[in-house]
Parts: structure tokens; sequence; C-alpha cells
């Protein structure tokens, strides 16, 4: 329930200050709540996206390290290992990975160039077509190269 | 909010776009060295053979580095965006932080252990 305040109580200047007050004031809503809340755009659905992406890779750069310790131990545990990641379930795995690692990639090259140039913020939604598009041909490249593997010699 | 904070957060927000840049680089080049066939990525003489080579070390470490802090950096910023408790923040991002150190130092030795086996045959 919203609580009436002055304005003058909460040192506000102006209506629409006692107004944002008023909001900051109100209990701190359920996590429902504030996911509906959420304005779902393809801007902000990048946000978002981005932020998942992010801590999943983290999570996997701890697993990836963990995986190569693997070479010390030599080349008949290395080896058991690689059988395993070459299966079609771990293949596919490492297609999702990799879409994965391009969205964030590619999302985090956009931030840059729209904090870092004069119009990008005025073209986030056209770079962001933009890398929809580079993304989702560069997954068709990769699903070639791992499902395929058109370069073995 | 203290100058010295602030500052620290404006650099803090200017590596974390530097080092996912490079990031980009880092990582194109490693889909392009080990990706590019199964056996370049999947097979033991190769794998041994970069992680030997002083160029490839160099970019491995680098990477290893860079790719620890641009997470944990990234993690704290998602954390510092929500209504937590300061323990809870500080804590977390200490488990993460103290995770990464030690994976770092596991990534290093591995390549040092390769390199250090490699030579003794």
């Amino acid at each position: 329930m919203v609580q009436r305040v002055s304005s003058q109580r909460l040192g506000a200047q102006s209506g629409i200050e006692a107004m944002v007050y008023e909001q900051a004031r109100q209990p701190v809503q359920s996590w429902w709540k504030t996911l509906r809340r959420y304005r779902w755009h393809a801007g902000s659905v990048a946000w978002i996206l981005h932020r998942i992406t992010g801590i999943a890779l983290l999570g996997y750069l701890f697993v990836h390290v963990w995986a190569l310790r693997s070479l010390v131990k030599g080349e008949a545990a290395f080896q058991a290992e690689m059988t395993l990641f070459t299966t079609p379930l771990f293949k596919f795995a490492e297609w999702l990975l990799f879409a994965v690692v391009l969205f964030h990639a590619l999302n985090g090259v956009r931030i840059v160039v729209v904090d870092f140039t004069a119009r990008g913020a005025h073209r986030h939604k056209m770079l962001l077509r933009l890398i929809y598009g580079v993304g989702i041909a560069a997954m068709v490249l990769m699903g070639i190269l791992i499902f395929l593997d058109p370069f073995a010699v | 909010m203290s100058n010295a904070r602030s500052k620290w957060s404006t650099y803090a927000w200017y590596w974390q776009r530097i080092s996912g840049v490079l990031l980009v680089v880092f990582t194109l080049g490693h889909y392009l060295t080990v990706h590019w066939t199964e056996a370049a990525g999947h097979s033991f003489q190769s794998s041994v053979q970069r992680l030997t080579n002083p160029m490839f070390q160099f970019w491995y470490l680098g990477f290893l580095v860079l790719g620890f802090y641009h997470g944990v950096q990234g993690f704290y910023n998602i954390l510092r965006d929500y209504k937590i408790p300061r323990w809870l923040l500080w804590g977390a991002v200490g488990i993460v932080a103290g995770a990464a150190v030690y994976f770092v130092y596991l990534g290093f030795d591995t390549v040092v252990s390769v390199h250090t086996w490699k030579h003794m045959r």
C-alpha cells in the first residue's frame, strides 16, 4: 500500500521527486512481482541474457580448467576423457556452449560499441539484429565443424 | 561515496570492457586453433605440443587470468544490482574470487607440469 507522505517531509523539490521517493519507500516486492514488472524488449532481454550467459561461462571456466588437469596425469587419462568428450551428447553440449560463448562475445562487442561510439546508443537495436544474424550464421558453421569435421586429416 | 571508491569503480568499468574485448580476441584464436578439427582439440599429442610452445603458454595463461578476472568482476557487478545484505555480497564474491585464484594456480600448474614433464623425457 502506498503511504501518503508530504513532499516537505521527504525533502523533495517537486511532486515528481516526491513520487519517486514514495516508490522507493515501498516494501521489497517478491521476485515474481519484480520479474513481471520487467519491460521485455529486445535490449532488456539481451541485458538479461548477457548476465545469464556470463555466469554460465564463469562456471564453465572452472570446469574447463579442472578437466584439463588430466593432461598432468598422462596420455591414458587424457585420452579416456577425450573419448567421453567426443560422444554425440558432449558434441551437442559443445555446440550449445558455443552458442553461449557467441552470444556473450557478440553482445559484449555491441555493449562496447554502444558505450564508446557517438551514435552507438541510437543504433543499439540495429546492432542487436546484426549480432543475432552473425550469431546464427556462426552457429551453422560451427555445427558443420563439430558434427561433420570436414577438415579432418 | 568517497572519491577513491568512485574512481575505483570507474577503472573497474573500463577494465571490464577492455578485458572483454581482449577475451573476444583470445576466444577467437582459441576456437580457430583448437576447434578447427576434432583432432586438433582432443588429441594428447597436439595438446602437449601447444602447451610446451612459449607463444601458446603466454596465450593460454593470459586467457586464464583475464577470463577469471572478467568473470569475477562480472559476478560482483550482477550481485551489486540486487538488494542483498553486505555480508552475503562479500561472502559470495569472496568464495568465487578465492576459487578463481586457486583455479588460476591450477592452470599455471598444468602448464608448468606438462612443460617439465615433456622436457624430462
